[in-house]
């Protein structure tokens, strides 16, 4: 592969958006970034703004507000790109999912590329979920 | 312009900027270990800016592309500058306008954040540029002449032994063009940031990965600079500007929470002070 | 030939401008201004062929000359007495008696001095002001008739002003001309004298309550910059009994003289070129119409306070006096660069950055080194240029919007690029290199080694400049795509500005070339070690940085541009954001002016009073 397609899988800049969460699973991404797991040995940096980012991770149900906040965030971000879905909330909307103000996962706004299930999920399976991401966008760029 | 000087250049045209992606991966690791990380790959700079180039985005300005390359030529022009041999002051007025580059087309930006990043630039660019003057200006006295060279071959002792006091403000300017300190100028890749990416908002794409690039000349043409004040030999310039890039990296860690109205109001006069001092007992001597 | 080009240089434009008054047409004196302007620049072009020379013309010898001035120096501080009483008006009456009775006692009172054997005298420092009145002072005047059309409208006038406005602008590039070459100091104060009473008339113009008190504040000032400058002829005249300028510049002449009446003169420079303390009459003069500010204050009529300093520059090289004056105005440069830092209002930059600038020609005149006069004369020409394209922007963007306040130009791009692109590409040519501006205030830093405050001094305020610049520049481009609607604009408004715009980066380009020119035969003295020659390889990588970024404007110009990055909350609808309940609010930007740093309040008090004991130190140092 090209230096060029090496260097997008190795260098994912990851951009986090609270949807909704109850903070659990925000706290978990967080601490992806301390010294005890540092998510920089793969390059990864936590990034404020979409258009910088790659990885979009999010947390937390989707409701009617916050589901166009989301769309325009994910439109900011340049191709190609990345969806994690992080906690039983983002995957599915876990517990809340009947409730009215809820419309559900993160899957019914964005399209998603991988799913972390846990309440909350764990830092390692965070880090496992962009690790399978960066696997599959190296499928995509090998193909292309 | 003679055949060598012309190697010269060219060889500052290409080496600075790779040199300078190396210093912001040492950056990286030695501030992951201070910190005790592992830290990224010591090349990861250069996948970042490897992967910007590989990214297709709309600018958020039709004028930021024009403002980008300006800079760049700008940057890339003060190291040839520097390895030609040329007038300081003039590199550091070229350096300087690189900086007025990457704020105006953040003004030209659609993002609020992007003009309070300019904005904020502006300050920082007011806070370390009389310092940085003023120091090359020490250098020039004991020298007697304004160009690189004479900088480098000023005298058999260091001029570090008669100008110490500017010593901090050239750690201050250092601390600045790594774009480290102070947090709400937030340019650094440092998580301890204020206000998204500030100046860097709104650029992405490839305009961003320009930009990283003259980041990386702007680094080099300070820290080398800061190298003159040792400069007996190669070795002795090089261990020179690695102590100013530790120096800096560890202030950095033990002072994450200045802002820029305290580096405007406090930092910037002392520094200044200090330097003016050196500069008025060089005169007086 | 000689005398037919100074005849046109000085005497025309004042038939011109009694033509103006006297056929009160507008076709005719829209003619008669365009007809003055080409007549200038053929004028001022003859006599650079011919520069440096001597001359004594038939139809204005000496003689002739100085019994004018003699009578202008009676007649003209009358005049100001009369004004100042009828005002009630007490500062400027007392000024002007006491300047009636200088005047008096030079003519009465003084044996009469060596007679000066020419009338005018052109080297390449008188060239360089005849220049820069002949060419931007012209395109000025031109930029002057669709704005006073345009300003009349706006008030309401049932009796056109116009006559006497474009009479006193007119007679006032021949004064200038006049000034510039005058090699007898009496006939030179006599031209001073008449560019204060023109700056009077055309600040009181619109005859607002403001702007008379404007006006008559900038006559005491200027009265009593009169004072110090007759003050100092005298005692030159009573030390040596000589007038003739070039022989008074001569160092050798002054070999353990006293150097107070030199100090008299750089005073009267520092007032003319609005020092500080002596601010605040430039500020003032702000009131008036756009182009009297770009003409009057900050294009020509305060150059003659940098001119009458860098005339006697080689006088001061070395000596306390020139010390002392180089920390004046690089103590200006400093303060005045931090109180432009804290303004909006666009016209009271430009005002600020005017005295900063001229400032450092004053610092560079006080070192006076040839290298450093070298670098003075190329800042006046091309602050000149530069400065008369902001004011005319400035003036243009202002009858657009309605308003001169930085915070309302935001973004006027969209509105009226060329005026605005012209703005921002002279809030540029202030501060990149290598263009003439920055040039000249390396040359200033580099020359003012022996100077280690001043050069402190000069260091902030080319910071504070940079910082004032790209903020005006960013604040007008800001936050708006390439295409929009174009605003009204006529041929005369436009093409003033693009051709300051062209003057103002061509010769900022040329300034190694034109220093050379300007003055011949020293031209390797005035080299910086290894300085100039810098230059053409840094216009290469200009040319270079200009050709790249103008590819990629060209692609990026047309691409859809992304929605701003406002957090996730961009509208659809433009310069809005998606708030609370739902709803579209409006997104509102402003700069940050730090007031509680720069604001004027506290600032210029302070300012004021060390500039005012740098003054004194001045007159001191030069009596011990």
């Amino acid at each position: 592969m090209s230096f060029l397609k090496t260097s997008q899988i190795k260098s994912p800049w990851l951009m986090h958006f609270d949807c909704g969460s109850c903070n659990g699973c925000d706290i978990e991404t967080l601490a992806c970034l301390t010294p005890v797991y540092d998510v920089e040995r793969f390059g990864i940096i936590n990034v404020g703004n979409p258009r910088h980012a790659d990885v979009l991770v999010v947390t937390g149900t989707v409701n009617p507000r916050n589901a166009q906040i989301l769309k325009n965030i994910y439109s900011q971000m340049p191709d190609p790109k990345l969806v994690i879905a992080v906690g039983a909330c983002g995957c599915s909307g876990g517990v809340f999912r009947d409730a009215p103000n809820v419309l559900g996962g993160v899957d019914k706004v964005i399209p998603v590329d991988v799913y972390v299930p846990g309440c909350p999920a764990k830092p390692e399976a965070i880090m496992d979920a962009v690790v399978t991401g960066l696997g599959k966008l190296k499928g995509i760029l090998e193909a292309s | 312009m003679n055949l060598t000087t012309f190697y010269l250049a060219v060889a500052g045209l290409i080496l600075a900027p790779l040199l300078g992606g190396l210093v912001a991966g040492v950056d990286r690791v030695v501030t992951a270990r201070l910190q005790s990380r592992m830290g990224p790959p010591l090349m990861q700079p250069f996948y970042d800016v490897g992967k910007l180039w590989s990214k297709v985005i709309p600018p958020a300005s039709n004028w930021q592309g024009l403002f980008v390359r300006w800079a760049l030529v700008a940057s890339l022009a003060s190291d040839v500058l520097l390895a030609a041999g040329a007038d300081v002051l003039m590199c550091f007025f070229v350096q300087a306008a690189s900086a007025s580059f990457v704020a105006l087309g953040a003004f030209c930006g659609s993002s609020p954040y992007s003009k309070l990043g300019a904005q904020r630039e502006l300050f920082q660019l007011l806070a370390y540029e009389p310092v940085f003057l003023v120091a090359i200006l020490c250098m020039a006295k004991v020298s007697g002449a304004f160009d690189a060279y004479s900088f480098m071959n000023a005298s058999a002792q260091p001029l570090l032994f008669k100008m110490p006091l500017i010593v901090p403000g050239l750690l201050f300017v250092v601390l600045v063009k790594l774009r480290k300190s102070p947090f709400d100028i937030s340019a650094s890749h440092h998580m301890h940031q204020e206000v998204v990416r500030g100046v860097y908002t709104d650029y992405a794409g490839r305009d961003f990965a320009l930009l990283e690039i003259a980041h990386w000349a702007d680094v080099v043409v300070v820290l080398w600079i800061c190298s003159f004040l040792w400069a007996t030999s190669v070795v002795s310039m090089v261990a020179t500007a690695a102590v100013f890039l530790f120096a800096a990296l560890v202030i950095d860690n033990v002072s994450a929470r200045l802002t820029w109205r305290h580096m405007l109001k406090v930092v910037a006069p002392i520094s200044l002070v200090l330097a003016t001092a050196n500069l008025l007992w060089l005169y007086m001597e | 030939m000689l005398d037919a080009y100074i005849g046109v240089l000085v005497l025309w434009p004042l038939v011109a401008g009694i033509a103006c008054l006297v056929l009160r047409s507008p076709g005719l004196r829209s003619a008669l201004v365009l007809a003055t302007g080409a007549a200038l620049a053929v004028g001022a072009l003859g006599v650079a062929t011919q520069a440096p020379f001597i001359a004594n013309p038939g139809f204005l010898s000496s003689e002739t000359a100085l019994h004018i001035a003699e009578g202008a120096s009676i007649v003209l501080p009358a005049y100001f007495l009369v004004r100042g009483l009828m005002a009630k008006h007490a500062l400027v009456s007392v000024l002007a008696i006491a300047q009636l009775a200088l005047a008096a006692y030079g003519i009465m009172g003084m044996p009469a001095p060596a007679a000066t054997q020419n009338a005018v005298s052109c080297d390449g420092l008188s060239l360089a002001l005849v220049l820069v009145v002949s060419f931007a002072g012209s395109l000025i005047c031109i930029f002057a008739l669709p704005y006073m059309k345009h300003h009349e409208e706006h008030l309401h006038l049932k009796v056109s002003k116009q006559p006497g406005f474009f009479l006193i602008l007119l007679a006032f590039l021949g004064f200038m001309n006049g000034l510039a070459m005058s090699n007898d100091l009496r006939v030179f104060a006599a031209f001073f004298e008449a560019t204060t009473l023109c700056s009077f008339l055309l600040i009181g113009h619109d005859k607002t309550e403001e702007a008379n008190k404007s006006a008559f504040r900038a006559l005491w000032m200027n009265i009593l910059g009169g004072i110090f400058l007759h003050g100092g002829i005298l005692l030159i005249q009573k030390q040596s009994g000589m007038v003739d300028l070039q022989q008074v510049v001569n160092p050798a002449m002054w070999a353990g003289a006293s150097m107070l009446p030199v100090a008299l003169l750089a005073l009267a420079g520092c007032v003319k070129a609005a020092q500080m303390p002596f601010q605040t009459w430039l500020l003032g003069a702000m009131v008036a119409p756009t182009p009297v500010s770009a003409l009057l204050h900050s294009s020509t009529m305060v150059k003659v306070g940098v001119f009458v300093c860098l005339r006697l520059a080689p006088v001061m090289q070395g000596t306390t006096t020139g010390r002392v004056l180089t920390l004046v105005g690089a103590f200006t440069f400093f303060a005045t660069s931090a109180l432009a830092l804290g303004q909006s209002n666009a016209k009271k930059v430009l005002a600020y950055s005017t005295m900063a600038n001229l400032g450092l020609i004053i610092a560079c005149a006080g070192i006076g080194t040839p290298v450093a006069v070298a670098a003075g004369i190329v800042l006046l020409v091309i602050h000149a240029a530069t400065k008369g394209l902001l004011f005319l922007c400035v003036g243009d963007m202002e009858q657009t919007v309605g308003s001169r306040d930085l915070e309302d130009l935001r973004g006027i791009v969209a509105i009226s690029p060329v005026t605005a692109l012209a703005a921002a590409a002279g809030a540029m040519a202030m501060i990149l290199p290598p263009l003439g501006m920055l040039v000249g205030k390396w040359a200033a830093l580099e020359a003012a080694a022996a100077s280690p405050v001043s050069m402190v001094l000069m260091a902030l305020g080319s910071a504070l400049g940079v910082v004032c610049w790209v903020r005006f520049a960013g604040t007008i481009m800001s936050g708006k795509s390439i295409e929009s609607r174009n605003a009204h604009s006529s041929a005369l408004t436009s093409t003033p500005i693009l051709a300051l715009l062209a003057g103002a980066v061509g010769l900022g380009m040329a300034a190694p070339w034109l220093n050379a020119l300007l003055i011949p035969g020293a031209g390797f003295a005035t080299a910086l070690a290894g300085g100039w020659g810098l230059l053409p390889s840094l216009f290469v990588l200009a040319m270079l940085a200009w050709i790249i970024g103008m590819k990629s404007l060209s692609r990026q110009s047309s691409v859809q541009l992304s929605s701003p990055y406002i957090g996730g909350l961009p509208s659809a609808e433009k310069g809005t954001y998606i708030g609370p309940l739902g709803r579209n609010w409006a997104l509102s930007e402003g700069n940050e002016y730090a007031i509680e740093i720069f604001g004027e309040s506290k600032l210029s008090k302070f300012a004021g009073v060390l500039a005012g004991a740098l003054l004194l130190a001045l007159v001191g140092g030069a009596i011990i």
